[in-house]
């Protein structure tokens, strides 16, 4: 059977085909400055400022960012690593904690939250937490300083409670009754019926592991330990500098064109982490169909 | 396959992944131990040898083997590590001794610094300066008193560093840190198209009004080129400074100003004086004629970059600086001539920095205080350390030119080879004058000239000494800047419709923000330290 297409729904499509596209193109535009800002030589944008497309082709920042190879592709392996595992280990203890807060037999939970919660309010600061971590637990210039901080999240913990809270309470105690233990309702029931809820705190973990620079500014010293981000945001410290007085100082082998820099450090960054989205959208909505319950 | 496999699986993945994580943080800790702990087996003995057998009481002990840590600005080099390897190669052999040399880089180093000097790390030795607030910290004891511990470990040092710059590294009493040997004059000034001057005719830059004219006849003569193209507020504040002859006290004092170098005790804020209203008069007329753009102030544009692509002229910089950007622009735009105006000449009178402008400080909690100042004493007197530290492994880095003293970058041998790398470390703290391989101002051809000026008619700098931390005006100084950025700014710059209204809104403005209250602790702060020093 055809079914017929009235006019106005044909209006309609059109209508939204095009709005939808100029939208698209509205937010596909600033990523293409950023990509052709990258290609343009320094000069041209001092002169007529960024265009859509460079009139010459440069890839002098790329050259200035890549002039060591061998530490850029270090450092991709650094935050890899950094954010596989930080997700993976941060989703593991994030979810048991959220399972814990989340069931109502546990009758501490308000105690355990509130200690949780308040971490969000009031914090020590900068320098006690700094004094924490290189002093009483040694992990200066340590990828344990790296992981470790940002592991679990008041945030994330709330996420997850709420999240785990709207699974049925008569799912863990039916397991409960076929004799299943806590560790394996957690793993078995709750953990797979959580599924968008750990696909969207993965997501924010794996952008704050991939994004953090700050924890490697404080304590790492050693170049083959920095991830991709501070790198960049070192190289890009240092072309801030050579402008400065303090450059006659300092005989830098090559001064890097500094705001075509900036663009390049972004596309060398977001490139790789661009990826993730089209996987992790995958469960965002299979995750959506698992969470019914039946009957 | 079944599902339950699949998730044992996973969960096994998930735990090979920690277990590698971990695994590699061990390691490399391992690692780490063990590079500090084998080198130390067959020299100690030789190292602990040495001393001894010279049975020279004075000499203190370096029997036991020491790792220090030194913390410098800026970044390591690609060849910091080989550098360091062969400089700790010596320092075993000479004190029984290896230093580990960690770098702040330049991002949030302030922030950086800061937890450094505060969380009490280990560390036996870091870069101290003026700008990176030195005698805040020595006020506030971050640092350690090296009065006793001088004359005894760094004897040589302690005996060539000029007492003038002992004095002015002193706070409190005490000495807090070693300064650089290394005398510089940075006073502000403008480089400026000098072709462009003798293409159009223009008088010779000497004071305020060929300035004017020179900018004027710029402007005239090319439509299409703002003089100062950029954000021009840096120009047109230390023009005004240095013009006015103000002097700032204590680093950067904003509108409180000491009124000439003769008169250090006159301290006023600047926007009541006649002479700044007449400024900001003429500065109305400079923007009306378009010598900086409207926007100047919101913009992020460097008036630098404009004169290498011809839509500028000038470009504040200090007097090294300008050497710095003028042998840049000699590289890379041969056909671009520059001139530098330095401001010295309104007043002919040139300070220069103090001695802790660049120094190095040992913080309190430093594990080896002794040894550390041993190894700097090395480093500041032995051309061997100091010729490695600084410009690397000669014939690898650099070698030697021909007059015996100066050295060239590539080294012979190396010109053009794609497979040289530079080195190239923040040395400042340590620099010493005698001893220096590289000119001043990346060796522009223009400044022994200027520095022949500078010295000529130098005065001591009695102005950034005086200590002040504002605590009992916090609030007054944040209202005041506050009022400056949305006032003061934009009328020192005559971005303004009429300059006598705005000026009397400023001035009411400052008033309500408590700006005497600012004057009056300057006053009571400045006269302590002169009183203290005997200056009039």
């Amino acid at each position: 059977m055809k079914i017929k297409t009235e006019k106005s729904t044909v209006a309609f499509n059109v209508l939204g085909f095009a709005v939808m596209t100029l939208l698209t193109l509205a937010c596909l535009l600033p990523f293409w400055v950023i990509v052709s800002g990258s290609f343009t030589s320094e000069l041209e944008i001092i002169e007529d400022g960024f265009k859509l497309w460079p009139d010459r082709l440069s890839v002098e920042a790329y050259q200035a960012a890549f002039s060591n190879p061998a530490q850029i592709f270090r450092a991709y392996e650094v935050t890899i690593a950094l954010t596989v595992a930080g997700t993976v280990i941060g989703l593991f203890v994030t979810s048991m904690a959220g399972f814990v807060l989340s069931r109502k037999d546990f009758k501490l939970r308000n105690g355990l939250a509130f200690f949780i919660y308040f971490t969000t309010l009031f914090s020590g600061g900068l320098i006690p937490w700094y004094i924490m971590i290189v002093k009483y637990l040694g992990w200066k210039d340590s990828y344990l300083s790296l992981l470790v901080p940002s592991l679990l999240g008041a945030f994330n913990i709330i996420l997850m409670k709420n999240f785990m809270r709207s699974i049925p309470e008569s799912i863990p105690e039916s397991a409960k009754i076929d004799g299943a233990g806590e560790f394996r309702i957690y793993w078995r029931l709750i953990l797979p019926l959580s599924t968008p809820g750990l696909a969207t705190i993965g997501l924010f973990m794996a952008l704050s592991y991939w994004n953090d620079w700050f924890h490697a500014n404080l304590f790492i010293t050693s170049e083959d330990k920095y991830p991709l981000q501070f790198l960049l945001y070192k190289i890009l410290a240092s072309a801030a500098v050579l402008k400065t007085n303090v450059a006659a100082n300092l005989s830098a082998d090559m001064k890097p064109p500094a705001e075509t820099l900036k663009m390049a450090a972004s596309v060398i960054v977001t490139g790789p982490i661009v990826f993730l989205y089209p996987f992790v959208q995958r469960y965002f909505v299979k995750g959506l169909t698992i969470g019914a319950v039946k009957g | 396959m079944n599902p339950q496999m699949k998730k044992t699986g996973s969960l096994l993945l998930s735990l090979t992944l920690l277990g590698t994580v971990l695994a590699a943080c061990g390691g490399n800790s391992d690692n780490n131990g063990n590079s500090q702990a084998s080198p130390s087996g067959s020299p100690s003995s030789s190292g602990s040898a040495s001393p001894s057998a010279g049975g020279d009481a004075a000499k203190p002990d370096t029997s036991k083997k020491v790792e220090l840590v030194w913390y410098l600005l800026g970044d390591a080099s690609s060849e910091s590590a080989k550098v360091n390897a062969e400089f700790n190669k010596l320092l075993e052999k000479d004190l029984n001794t290896t230093v580990k040399f960690n770098f702040t880089t330049w991002n949030d180093w302030q922030t950086k610094y800061n937890l450094l000097l505060a969380s009490g790390e280990k560390i036996d030795m870091l870069f101290a300066s003026t700008w990176a607030d030195y005698y805040k910290f020595a006020n506030q004891g971050a640092f350690l008193p090296l009065d006793d511990l001088l004359p005894k470990y760094a004897p040589e040092t302690w005996n060539k560093v000029p007492q003038q710059d002992w004095t002015e590294a002193t706070v409190k009493g005490k000495i807090y840190a070693v300064p650089a040997t290394y005398p510089e004059y940075t006073p502000d000034g403008l480089v400026y198209r000098e072709d462009w001057r003798q293409e159009l005719n223009l008088p010779e830059i000497k004071d305020l009004d060929t300035l004017e004219a020179y900018l004027d006849g710029v402007k005239k003569a090319k439509p299409d080129v703002t003089p100062i193209n950029g954000k021009a507020w840096n120009e047109a504040y230390t023009l005004f400074k240095s013009y006015s002859g103000y002097e700032q006290i204590g680093g950067d004092s904003g509108v409180v100003v000491a009124k000439s170098y003769d008169a250090p005790r006159d301290i006023v804020a600047y926007p009541f004086t006649d002479e700044f209203e007449a400024w900001v008069k003429r500065m109305k007329t400079w923007a009306d004629k378009g010598f900086w753009t409207s926007d100047s102030l919101a913009s992020q544009k460097e008036a630098g970059d404009a004169i290498k692509v011809g839509t500028g002229a000038v470009y504040w910089r200090n007097a090294p600086g300008a050497g710095g950007y003028i042998t840049d622009m000699e590289k890379n735009k041969p056909d671009i001539k520059m001139g530098y105006f330095p401001f010295t000449r309104f007043h002919n009178y040139a300070m220069p920095t103090l001695s802790v402008n660049n120094a190095m400080a040992i913080p309190k909690s430093a594990p080896n205080p002794e040894r550390t100042l041993m190894v700097l004493d090395k480093l500041r007197n032995d051309p061997k350390y100091y010729d490695l530290l600084t410009y690397g492994i000669e014939g690898t880095h650099y070698s030697i030119a021909d007059d015996g003293k100066s050295i060239v970058k590539p080294p012979k041998g190396m010109e053009g080879k794609k497979d040289f790398k530079g080195y190239d470390i923040a040395s400042w703290g340590w620099r010493i004058e005698s001893m220096s391989r590289e000119k001043q101002a990346a060796g522009w051809t223009g400044f022994d000239a200027l520095l022949a000026e500078f010295k000529a008619e130098s005065k001591p700098n009695i102005f950034s000494p005086v200590l002040l931390d504002y605590a009992p005006v916090k609030s007054q100084q944040a209202a005041v800047n506050q009022v400056f950025e949305q006032y003061g700014k934009p009328l020192m710059m005559g971005l303004v419709k009429d300059p006598d209204k705005s000026l009397a809104t400023f001035r009411d403005q400052l008033k309500k923000a408590g700006v005497d209250k600012i004057v009056d602790y300057i006053k009571t702060e400045a006269s302590k330290y002169y009183d203290e020093k005997g200056i009039q």
